[in-house]
């Protein structure tokens, strides 16, 4: 039966070919191994074509099931695969048709590869997601911006036909000042901790409905650092936590990570 | 404790999973690549396959809890044992 080849990553040059195989493969029946080319080597395991094929993944993927349980396997056999060594880390199910494709792939990417390990090299990726009692924040800024109490007093001195229109304004106002105190508030931790690392990246937030909390996500990034500044980093998150704690902010730091927000290629894909 | 220790590989949850593995990490067009990503997940499949993630997660905090706990067990019987003799 013909074999496929589930490409989890990219590493340094490997001296022990077998150095993973303690580790299980994506289908549980073979391990994980590495492949030596000129200045790197991948980290792979095989699959069955039976059960890897174009067609097969594509049905499988919409079983939410499968996807669940092997998108975590992709994940917690990074996290390994981390820890002992630099890792540039594919996407979930990148899976090739046989060894001399694989190699074809390495070779056009050899250089960018080379230089990406050379960059990670001890360094860390950690995550960081702020989250918000957006109620409680919203009260705060009814209460004492600046912008609003001047309002406030504008709208006393107004007929009454007009001060109902006003209101309902102010309203709207209020909601644009609370949006606008998560921002700068955020942006200015982000600030803080950018002078720990080597790069950052702000992403996208997930509403209540993503995440399934009560607070609101105000914040969501990621960072690369070196490793002496680990320390350091985090610790400006637990004086953040215990800072603004009573305020409703909450700082969530995850990590470290294989350096997936920073591994893209400085060619466009091919 | 360091800080590292504190946090490292804690509170692993949903969208951390979402936002990395599904979401990034380099994407080449291999021979078949499958890149979850693309394609359309209702957003109900999607809480689904983060909810389960978390309690794996959990599932794994809550054993490695109750190993120390056990730990914690045999040391107070140590002591008890020491504190006897003596």
């Amino acid at each position: 039966m013909s074999e496929l080849i589930y490409l989890y990553g990219i590493v340094p040059v490997q001296e022990d070919r077998q150095s993973l195989s303690d580790l299980d493969g994506i289908d549980g029946e073979h391990a994980l191994h590495t492949i030596n080319f000129d200045n790197c080597a991948a980290v792979v395991c095989h699959v069955d074509e039976k059960d890897y094929g174009e067609k097969v993944l594509e049905d499988k993927t919409k079983d939410m099931e499968w996807v669940k349980d092997k998108a975590f396997h992709h994940h917690e056999t990074l996290i390994k695969l981390r820890e002992r060594t630099t890792i540039i880390p594919m996407k979930f199910c990148t899976i090739y048709q046989s060894e001399n494709s694989l190699e074809n792939m390495v070779s056009t990417h050899a250089d960018d590869w080379v230089q990406l390990l050379e960059n990670l090299k001890d360094k860390e990726e950690w995550n960081l997601k702020i989250y918000c009692d957006r109620p409680s924040l919203r009260e705060k800024v009814a209460e004492h911006d600046l912008t609003i109490k001047e309002k406030k007093e504008e709208i006393e001195g107004m007929s009454k036909g007009k001060q109902y229109l006003q209101r309902k304004k102010l309203d709207q106002l209020v909601d644009e000042q609370v949006e606008k105190e998560l921002n700068s508030f955020s942006k200015s931790f982000h600030d803080k901790l950018n002078t720990y690392c080597d790069q950052d990246l702000v992403k996208k937030t997930w509403n209540k409905d993503v995440t399934g909390k009560d607070e609101e996500m105000c914040w969501n990034a990621a960072f690369l650092l070196p490793l002496d500044q680990v320390e350091g980093f985090l610790e400006e998150v637990t004086t953040a936590n215990s800072e603004h704690q009573h305020a409703g902010w909450k700082f969530e730091v995850t990590g470290p990570w294989p350096a997936y927000h920073f591994v893209n290629l400085s060619k466009s894909e091919v | 404790m360091s800080e590292r220790e504190q946090y490292e590989n804690k509170d692993i949850s949903l969208i951390d999973i979402l936002d990395t593995v599904l979401d990034k990490g380099v994407a080449i067009k291999g021979d078949l690549v499958i890149s979850i990503a693309g394609i359309d997940l209702v957003y109900l499949d999607l809480r689904v396959l983060i909810s389960a993630v978390e309690t794996l997660v959990q599932s794994n905090q809550q054993g490695a809890k109750s190993i120390s706990s056990e730990r914690m067990d045999e040391e107070k019987e140590a002591l008890e044992y020491v504190t006897e003799r003596s």
